[in-house]
């Protein structure tokens, strides 16, 4: 595995997407949150101020990574994997972990918070790109998909427990993607997939809370004030925004009757504010990320480059796809953040910084 | 493949909620963002027959509390129980209650209001509402009604005509975020649309008149009720209602449910009683209507009857309230029976028409069914069924007893009687808004010829008989008398009487009818004595007043 090492200019296309789209996060940020920051905090900037700050790490941590040989990462796949491992079982250990709406996702000290599984998911892409890259032939083998069925399991094991569903479901769909392009047979993956799918009742019935989602889900009419009511609000500011929107800044949902709007439900504010016009521009701008993602994964010529570059794309499009299901009602509500716009540091930062590992795969 | 798939799954997704089910989610969504002020409308006013306001609106305040909204809990509610006067621990309590919008105070006065309006109070809305107001306080208070502390109205006319005067209230909506507090300024006005004002057939002047006769009856025979109605003859417009005891409207006794029931009883619509001989109209105007129609079982006006004072009939026997002695009621024609009020001789019509005939008149005068005035709680009345009745019942009926009626029923039967034979339904509303109702005519129970022979028979009866109390010199009166024993448990009971007497006037065309009915007088009993010199009094003052109208023209 050599190529020439002759250095050539990064994607630029690309950086100016990302940018672009967690500039637009700012902004949507700003509508959303404005107004109940102010009533809440005193202080219209104050997810706005944070997410500014996300944004300057994340840019720096995105130039900083795109100048790295990403070759050179493959050195810390078990590392990187047993650290991220460690952060997720951290996270229940009393006065480390922290707690936020009945769930515990979050490690920190003070008001400095991590989610640690924002990490363990590109650890996970680390950690398979690695392994199928040392020896490309043992997956063909059941046997050989073993480690990565391990590792993915593990990540899956201690998010549920959190709990936190949409992400053990993104990490879930991210290792049987991996798997799938990690050139196995088509038989293993059906031996995988087949007994997750199984699996999704059985997660649903362990926790009652997930019951009473899906049920607001089918109707969220029977219980408007209760478990359909995020739902709803959800729906109404779609609704509202029609097809052209309210227009930036004029949407009446974020007047605190869309809980987490700024955050895992910001898009139905994008929807509103900018309607479905705005939606699909969205969807665009999200699909150009991913095209360029792809083309830039599809030229490399070694596996491990590949595989890396492929797995931080699928982790952004899947979570894309994923939140938009659920803002939409097409999937039972779920904790997940739209990369790149929601309000929070962590999936923020993480997610600029695994763009600029991409970036560094298309320089080299 | 699967990706596009999937994308286009997404689109679509987003397309079915944001454009086709854009409106059904707009509908729903809006009232989660609204929070509403009502704009109370206008009750309409009610008015006699001329404009004279009866029943108005002052206007006055409703204030409410938004508690969301609220800044300084303390101090409003420090503020409103000092100028509202109401108990600062129990608002602060009912603002620490879980509602989003409390209702502080109804019917608040201008002043209080304005009072109020100088604190700057967050939270505090204002609304205008009104206060009804009735100027002549117990003026007609049976037939005006009142309304509920929420203005809608609970008897009487303002009950009735509800629909009519409470109007649509209107509503201001504010934008507001998830738990009340305003945002920005949009408003949206939805325009509240007043009541519309009723007009009364009442006439103020001749209805202030009529109050005043009876209230002087009261303290005279303090009896236990009196009532007077007077009609229109034209079109049965009731031109005056009274009802006594009566009650101040601005001052309703809400507490006293059983005293509140009574005092805003309608009696002479709501009431029934046995009118006695004051029914005899009604025998007479069928006898002779039968007798120029040539029925032969009817007595011609020539007829003399016999002299004897007691019928019998299926083994019971009927007297006349007189002895008959000394040649008294002895050679009388029909005019002169009516003159005596002579038993007898009304048991002979009735025996003698017959059960179908004389029902089919009872039944075109109205009897057995409610005259259909415009007013909650009309009585049917008592009458035997055609099937049900004995010669003895109907030999009763001739004279107006075994049958109960209530005043309005007998008002109109007679004033149907006198003027000519044209029997309207009664009514106590002439216009609502600005568009008149034109009088109904219910039936034509006898012919003018008819009504102009009965005319001059009971303009006999007060010039030379039993109503000659009602006379006044030099007008035309016409009437009958009324002497009703009471039943108390299917006995007659001793001493207590129904006096009453029914005239119009003038008596050879006839506009104006009244009816007195004095329940139980104390002293004297005989309408002729009590009920009598009320109508006299009546058709005096309504004689002044049309004469100053003539000469004001």
């Amino acid at each position: 595995m050599s190529h020439s090492s002759t250095r050539s200019k990064i994607d630029l296309p690309l950086f100016l997407a990302v940018v672009g789209m967690a500039i637009f996060g700012i902004v949507m940020v700003y509508s959303a949150s404005s107004y109940s920051a102010e009533k809440q905090y005193g202080d219209a900037f104050f997810f706005v101020k944070k997410q500014a700050v996300g944004f300057v790490i994340g840019l720096v941590g995105m130039i900083a990574a795109s100048r790295l040989d990403c070759r050179k990462l493959i050195k810390f796949r078990f590392a990187f994997l047993a650290v991220s491992l460690v952060m997720l079982a951290l996270v229940f250990v009393p006065g480390v972990g922290k707690s936020n709406y009945g769930a515990t996702r979050w490690i920190g000290f003070g008001s400095f918070t991590v989610q640690p599984s924002e990490l363990a998911k590109y650890a996970y892409v680390l950690f398979a790109a690695g392994y199928v890259a040392k020896d490309p032939a043992r997956v063909r083998r059941f046997v050989g998909i073993l480690p990565l069925l391990a590792a993915g399991g593990s990540v899956c094991l201690l998010v549920i427990l959190e709990p936190n569903m949409s992400v053990t479901m993104c990490v879930g769909l991210l290792m049987i993607a991996l798997i799938f392009l990690s050139g196995t047979k088509l038989k293993n993956i059906a031996a995988i997939a087949l007994p997750a799918l199984a699996a999704v009742p059985l997660l649903i019935i362990a926790e009652p809370y997930r019951l009473k989602r899906l049920s607001a889900f089918l109707d969220p009419w029977a219980n408007p004030k209760g478990e359909g009511y995020q739902l709803i609000q959800s729906l109404y500011a779609l609704g509202n925004g029609g097809f052209f929107g309210t227009g930036l800044f004029a949407s009446r949902q974020k007047y605190r009757f869309l809980p987490f709007a700024e955050s895992d439900f910001i898009l139905a504010i994008i929807g509103e504010e900018l309607g479905l016009f705005g939606v699909l521009c969205f969807f665009a701008a999200a699909a150009f990320i991913v095209w360029r993602g792809i083309r830039i994964a599809s030229r490399r010529d070694d596996l491990f480059g590949y595989m890396l570059g492929m797995g931080i794309v699928l982790v952004y499009g899947i979570q894309v796809v994923v939140n938009a299901l659920v803002v939409s009602g097409a999937i039972p509500p779920t904790g997940l953040p739209l990369p790149l716009v929601s309000a929070g540091n962590t999936s923020l930062i993480v997610t600029m910084a695994s763009f600029g590992v991409l970036l560094s795969l298309s320089s080299r | 493949m699967a990706i596009t798939f999937l994308f286009l799954l997404l689109i679509g997704k987003f397309f079915y909620v944001q454009v086709i089910s854009e409106k059904k989610l707009g509908y729903r969504a809006l009232d989660q963002w609204t929070r509403e002020l009502p704009l109370i409308a206008e009750r309409g006013t009610i008015s006699d027959r001329n404009g004279t306001i009866l029943a108005g609106n002052a206007p006055s305040y409703s204030v409410f509390v938004r508690r969301n909204a609220v800044v300084d809990k303390t101090e409003t509610c420090r503020v409103l129980a000092e100028v509202l006067g109401l108990d600062e621990t129990s608002l602060r309590l009912r603002m620490d209650s879980n509602v989003s919008e409390l209702t502080v105070a109804r019917q608040v006065s201008k002043d209080t209001a304005e009072r109020l309006g100088r604190y700057v109070l967050p939270g505090v809305y204002y609304a205008a509402d009104n206060t009804r107001v009735y100027p002549y306080g117990d003026l007609a208070c049976q037939v005006l009604g009142f309304t509920s502390s929420d203005m809608s109205g609970v008897s009487g006319i303002e009950k009735y005509y509800d629909k009519y005067l409470k109007g649509t209230n209107g509503e201001l909506l504010y934008e507001t975020d998830l738990v009340g507090i305003e945002v920005g300024d949009a408003v949206l006005y939805c325009e509240a649309e007043d009541g519309l004002d009723v007009t009364l057939t009442i006439d103020y002047q001749i209805q202030t008149l009529a109050e005043r006769i009876m209230r002087e009856a009261c303290a005279e025979y303090s009896p236990k009720r009196a009532e007077c109605i007077v009609l229109d003859l034209d079109n049965f417009d009731v031109l005056a209602m009274v009802s006594r005891p009566s009650y101040d409207l601005n001052d309703v006794p809400r507490d006293d449910a059983e005293l509140l029931n009574s005092l805003s009883r309608n009696g002479i619509v709501s009431n029934i009683y046995e009118p006695g001989s004051t029914f005899k109209v009604i025998t007479a105007a069928a006898d002779i209507e039968e007798s120029l129609k040539g029925n032969p079982n009817a007595f011609s006006v020539n007829y003399i009857f016999p002299d004897s004072r007691t019928r019998s009939v299926d083994g019971t026997t009927v007297k006349c309230w007189s002895t008959h002695a000394n040649g008294k009621h002895s050679h009388q024609t029909l005019a002169e029976a009516l003159n005596n009020s002579c038993n007898p001789c009304f048991t002979d019509i009735a025996l003698s028409l017959g059960s179908d005939c004389f029902y089919s008149y009872l039944s075109a005068f109205g009897f057995g069914s409610v005259t259909g005035l415009d007013f909650p709680g009309e009585a049917l009345g008592m009458l035997l069924p055609q099937t049900a009745v004995r010669a003895c019942d109907l030999a009763r009926i001739g004279f107006g007893q075994t049958i109960a009626v209530t005043g309005l029923q007998l008002a109109c039967a007679v004033g149907a009687a006198v003027n000519g034979g044209n029997y309207y339904v009664p009514r106590l509303v002439k216009a609502i808004g600005a568009e008149e109702i034109e009088p109904v005519l219910r039936s034509h129970p006898i012919s003018a010829e008819t009504s102009a022979i009965l005319r001059r028979m009971l303009e006999g009866v007060v010039s030379e008989g039993s109503g000659s109390k009602a006379y006044i010199e030099g007008y035309r009166i016409g009437g009958k008398t009324g002497t009703a024993q009471k039943y108390e448990n299917g006995k007659i009971a001793a001493g207590k009487y129904v006096s009453s007497f029914v005239g119009f006037y003038p008596a050879d065309d006839p506009k104006y009818l009244s009816l007195v009915i004095i329940d139980e007088p104390q002293g004297a009993y005989y309408g002729s004595v009590v009920a009598a010199p009320c109508a006299k009094k009546l058709f005096e003052g309504i004689i002044a007043l049309t004469e100053q109208k003539k000469e004001g023209v």
